[in-house]
């Protein structure tokens, strides 16, 4: 742990050394080639001016509700589809086919539909992580091991408790990493979503950016991105998953 | 589900008295049962107990399974358990000519043919025979989990629609719930049930207990378990229901012999103390000896019942029991004639 700390420290002083050396030969202008203090300086003067601060809680607002709505979606249409053949055999198809098509090619549609608005913008975000959440879903309740539903009916178990207490938690494992997949696929169809239209997102920061030739900005910005979509992969789906591989024993297994 | 055809005990005049405080549990119930047992029809008996599972859960459970009208009164934190021996006359199972038949892409395959059978309150019941014989047809039918195809059965005098709590199954191995730790597993049903938290954990540490399943395991995952030990909290898991019958499917059969041995004679033990009704299915024969009462031996194609053994062989029976040899000697030389048999018919059918 502790080797690895330090390799990646001297990795990444090394790659900001070198990128600075480039930086400094001036082999191209400083609005196509920025150095890594002036992407700094870009960080400190967003956040100073608080354009930064609004940028990621915009986004953040916006893919919070959308991908909130794209879990209930996806756990209910999940359920149904993995539960009753029928439904299996018709929406199923519906389902695989959506989840081929990038969720950027919904904005036409939402467009058309909601005008420039928050709704818009929503509607893609939860079209681009429903279906994968959905999937998800679909194949933990198909996997559930029938002797769980057995054993469960033979103590008494029947209806919903059935669902809430032998399905849901037997198809946890596949169920969060569709919630997982969901979340990066949402994260990426806000962005490409905000890069599209004023919309105050770090997705329109991005753009402004490259509007005022400030390349620093853009990859000021950049860096937020991949934080975000980073740190909640990491604090939030990595731990569930570890914590769900631990009780079930399927860690270093 | 009884609550309302029992009728209250109205004479509070006890016939007997016990004083559960000096049983450890959870056998104060097991000290009703017996003392029960003991007492004659319509005697009314008086249980004064501390142990508020077994007062408000346990005790009441085990009255409206039998039928005997009760009444639990609080005082001065003891309960007065007064219970009413009034015994019901019919069998704990029948099965009437039920027969069972699966749509194969063959064709249609007979798993049971025909099966009678009434197994009596209290009795440990083996079902033996080789696989493919509708042992296991039958005791999923039995369990409601699925339905004959003609013939009915009757549990408790109630013909059997679905699986209920009353009838619970240890299946083979893979049926505890790997996302519960092993006290949330036996808590699962209770919860179903509604018992309140504290209750449903007293009562799921009282069955860990008395299955042998050491304390410092009750809080562990199932994966953390060995195979004897997770077959232990399966037992557990289906006692603490208290169920009228317990139907076991090859329970032991994944384990190695020493594990299997040793939790033989705990089943023994239990049922000793308990006397619980136990259908024991097995396709090990030396295993049905030493359990069972008596013995059913299934013959497949189409499944039915080719034998009955009654087993009166001093408990605890060991595998090195040389009256547990003879009978398992007994049994395995009819069921290997009966596949010469079997052969013999299909040659003929052939030639």
């Amino acid at each position: 742990m502790k080797r690895k700390i330090i390799l990646l420290t001297v990795f990444y002083l090394l790659l900001l050394a070198i990128w600075e050396g480039v930086a400094a030969l001036k082999l191209w202008p400083s609005y196509l080639f920025p150095s890594p203090l002036g992407v700094l300086s870009s960080l400190v003067a967003g956040f100073q001016d608080n354009s930064f601060t609004i940028g990621i809680l915009v986004s953040m607002k916006r893919v919070l509700i959308g991908y909130g709505l794209s879990v209930l979606g996806g756990l209910l249409i999940g359920l149904a589809i993995g539960r009753v053949k029928v439904l299996d055999e018709t929406f199923g198809t519906i389902v695989l086919g959506f989840q081929a098509l990038p969720s950027i090619c919904w904005l036409p549609i939402a467009l058309l539909w909601f005008g420039l608005s928050e709704s818009a913008i929503v509607l893609v975000v939860v079209l681009g992580s429903l279906f994968a959440v959905t999937i998800g879903v679909d194949s933990g309740v198909k996997n559930v091991p029938p002797i769980y539903l057995r054993a469960a009916r033979t103590m008494g178990a029947g209806g919903f408790d059935l669902y809430t207490k032998v399905i849901i938690p037997a198809a946890m494992p596949s169920i969060i990493s569709g919630l997982k997949q969901g979340w990066s696929f949402a994260w990426r169809a806000l962005m490409a979503g905000e890069l599209l239209y004023v919309s105050i997102g770090l997705g329109h920061l991005l753009t402004m950016g490259r509007e005022l030739n400030d390349i620093s900005q853009i990859i000021a910005v950049m860096i937020i991105i991949i934080v975000i979509g980073i740190t909640v992969d990491r604090f939030v789906f990595t731990k569930l998953e570890n914590r769900v591989r631990e009780r079930w024993g399927l860690l270093n297994a | 589900m009884h609550l309302e055809t029992v009728k209250k005990v109205e004479v509070l005049k006890p016939d007997r008295v016990v004083d559960l405080r000096d049983a450890i549990c959870p056998h104060p119930l097991n000290v009703i049962r017996d003392t029960i047992r003991a007492l004659d029809d319509d005697a009314v008996l008086l249980a004064i107990s501390d142990h508020e599972p077994t007062a408000l859960e346990n005790a009441p459970r085990f009255c409206e399974r039998r039928g005997y009208p009760y009444r639990v009164i609080e005082q001065e934190g003891l309960w007065n358990i007064f219970i009413q021996k009034i015994e019901k006359k019919e069998a704990r199972l029948r099965v009437e000519n039920v027969s069972k038949v699966f749509i194969a892409r063959d064709g249609k395959v007979s798993a049971l043919s025909d099966i009678n059978l009434t197994i009596r309150n209290g009795e440990f019941v083996s079902i033996v025979g080789s696989s493919g014989c509708g042992k296991s047809t039958l005791l999923n039918l039995i369990a409601g989990l699925d339905k004959p195809t003609s013939g009915r059965i009757l549990a408790d005098g109630k013909r059997v629609g679905g699986p209920g709590s009353d009838r619970v199954v240890v299946f083979q191995e893979g049926a505890l719930f790997p996302w519960l730790t092993v006290v949330e597993n036996v808590e699962f049903g209770l919860k179903l049930r509604r018992v309140a938290h504290k209750i449903r954990r007293e009562l799921a540490d009282d069955y860990l207990k008395l299955v042998g399943l050491d304390d410092k395991f009750h809080n562990s995952y199932i994966h953390q378990l060995s195979g004897g030990m997770k077959q232990r909290v399966a037992l557990a898991r289906a006692l603490v229901m208290e169920p009228s019958i317990l139907l076991m499917d090859e329970p032991f059969a994944a384990l190695d012999i020493q594990t299997r041995e040793s939790l033989q004679e705990e089943l023994q033990r239990i049922w000793v103390e308990s006397h619980k009704t136990i259908i024991f299915v097995t396709h090990n024969v030396e295993e049905a000896v030493i359990l069972g009462d008596r013995v059913l031996v299934f013959t497949k194609n189409p499944g039915r019942i080719k034998s009955e053994h009654d087993i009166e062989i001093e408990r605890p029976r060991k595998p090195g029991n040389p009256e547990v040899f003879l009978n398992t000697k007994w049994i395995t030389d009819e069921i290997r004639e009966d596949g010469e048999d079997a052969e013999a018919g299909i040659r003929e059918a052939a030639g």
